[in-house]
């Protein structure tokens, strides 16, 4: 684990980074904080880098891309809490966002990556910008280039810098002190995942007969399952330790045989994840749709225009309604 | 060192010192969203900050997700989304009122709530 002094007093040097670089009255030390905080994060990648490679080889290092998105996500997001311009503070969260899909992708999780750039860069960010143009102040005397007096100058910017790097500092402990619980645990492959999605694994064996002209299984045949003891049939005969399957031949009276695998059938990323989410947490999905419905209903109840309508314009209204003798007999 | 960026098949395991990398960057990103939540007056800019944090706490979740080869965190991140977007539009609702109202932005100017 990297050595507590470096880690410390980068977080320290990071502090003073971030404190120069939000926006306050008079001089403007955006840059020169930027660089200090960039200096520091870099540093402690450096060690974090050095000391994953004394141990594992260059297996241990992240992928070359992690070091771009991670720089880009974390120069965006300082400059979304100090740029004075709104406007400017979505755009670069749009950035920050883009950056973590990148780290997504590396982590395997494209899923993740392309519902991030869905629902966040194309729906919610799209709702602040509306909301940010919406509720714009006109420009009045007192504010110089269009900007409000609010967001030009920092609130409380030293406390708020020491608290937050305090959190910083705790959340860091485990890099220097290490966690001698954090093990890999037997892992559930994904050819035994592909076990419990049979149809699955019969699709891509159609479709290797199909592409291929050979092995695979043929449209008259079909995955064979095994026969309870009552007569129906049960579980698949699909084996993920030696990757193969029984396939019963329909016309031939049910013979059978046995083929392998494709070569390139795995589970994939979106399968997983989708796979997961049905088996493991279909009531959670149900308790999101209601948050959302009631987070929809709320928002209209909220949003709406309060109308106040006068006792004399309620009368006026309601002898509108009222049903006219004369106009019912003509 | 891996070069590539897009991997087929099923992720191989990966060390305890990656996954700081990380956890360092999803807690950087998490400070950086709570020093601005605090300093920033605009109260769109403070809501702007909390759905940084949502996203830092996402990339941890990411994380240990390939760390375990599990799905579960990735699952989680899909909750996570749907809480920021339902926070999002009560957050967004509620500054449409409040700027109805007083016709400022200043999140100080509400400080009479505190009660």
């Amino acid at each position: 684990m990297i050595s507590p002094i470096v880690l410390y007093s980068m977080i320290a040097l990071g502090a003073v980074g971030v404190l120069l670089s939000l926006p306050r009255a008079k001089a403007n030390f955006a840059l020169p904080g930027f660089l200090i905080g960039s200096i520091a994060g870099g540093v402690v990648l450096l060690a974090l880098g050095t000391k994953a490679v004394s141990e594992g080889g260059a297996n241990g290092l992240p992928n070359l891309y992690f070091y771009i998105f991670g720089f880009v996500a974390l120069a965006a997001s300082l400059r979304v809490i100090t740029h004075p311009k709104p406007v400017y503070s979505a755009l670069y969260f749009i950035l920050t966002i883009l950056a973590t899909c990148g780290l997504f992708l590396i982590l395997s999780a494209e899923f993740m990556a392309f519902a991030l750039v869905i629902i966040y860069a194309g729906a919610i960010l799209i709702t602040y910008l509306f909301v940010i143009m919406l509720a714009t102040q006109a420009p009045t005397e007192e504010m110089t280039e269009n900007q409000a007096p609010f967001d030009r100058v920092a609130r409380e910017p030293v406390l708020a810098t020491i608290s937050g790097f305090l959190l910083l500092a705790v959340l860091t402990t485990l890099m220097s002190r290490g966690v001698p619980t954090l093990t890999v645990g037997p892992v559930v492959k994904s050819d035994q995942i592909l076990t419990e999605l049979p149809l699955r694994i019969e699709r891509a064996l159609r479709n290797q007969h199909m592409l291929a002209g050979e092995g695979g299984i043929l449209p008259t045949e079909s995955l064979a399952r095994a026969v309870n003891q009552d007569g129906s049939p049960g579980a698949y005969l699909v084996d993920p330790i030696d990757r193969t399957a029984v396939v019963r031949v329909d016309a031939e009276g049910g013979s059978t045989r046995v083929v392998a695998w494709p070569e390139d059938l795995t589970l994939g990323n979106v399968e997983g994840v989708g796979y997961e989410l049905i088996k493991a947490q279909p009531g959670t999905i149900e308790i999101a749709g209601v948050i959302l419905l009631m987070a929809m209903l709320g928002a209209v109840v909220l949003a709406r225009k309060q109308m106040q309508i006068d006792d004399d314009a309620k009368r006026v209204q309601a002898e509108g309604l009222k049903p006219t003798g004369e106009g019912a007999s003509s | 060192m891996m070069t590539t960026l897009a991997q087929s098949g099923f992720p191989e395991a990966m060390t305890s010192l990656t996954l700081f990398h990380y956890l360092f960057i999803s807690a950087v990103m998490f400070t950086l969203g709570l020093i601005g939540f605090v300093t920033r007056r605009n109260l769109i800019v403070m809501f702007l900050c909390t759905e940084m944090m949502f996203q830092a706490s996402g990339i941890a979740l990411v994380a240990f997700s390939r760390f375990y080869l599990e799905y579960t965190g990735q699952v989680f991140v899909i909750f996570v989304l749907t809480v920021a977007a339902a926070e999002a539009a009560m957050a967004l609702a509620l500054v449409v009122l409040l700027f109805r109202r007083h016709e400022t932005l200043d999140g100080s100017v509400w400080s009479l709530l505190k009660g």
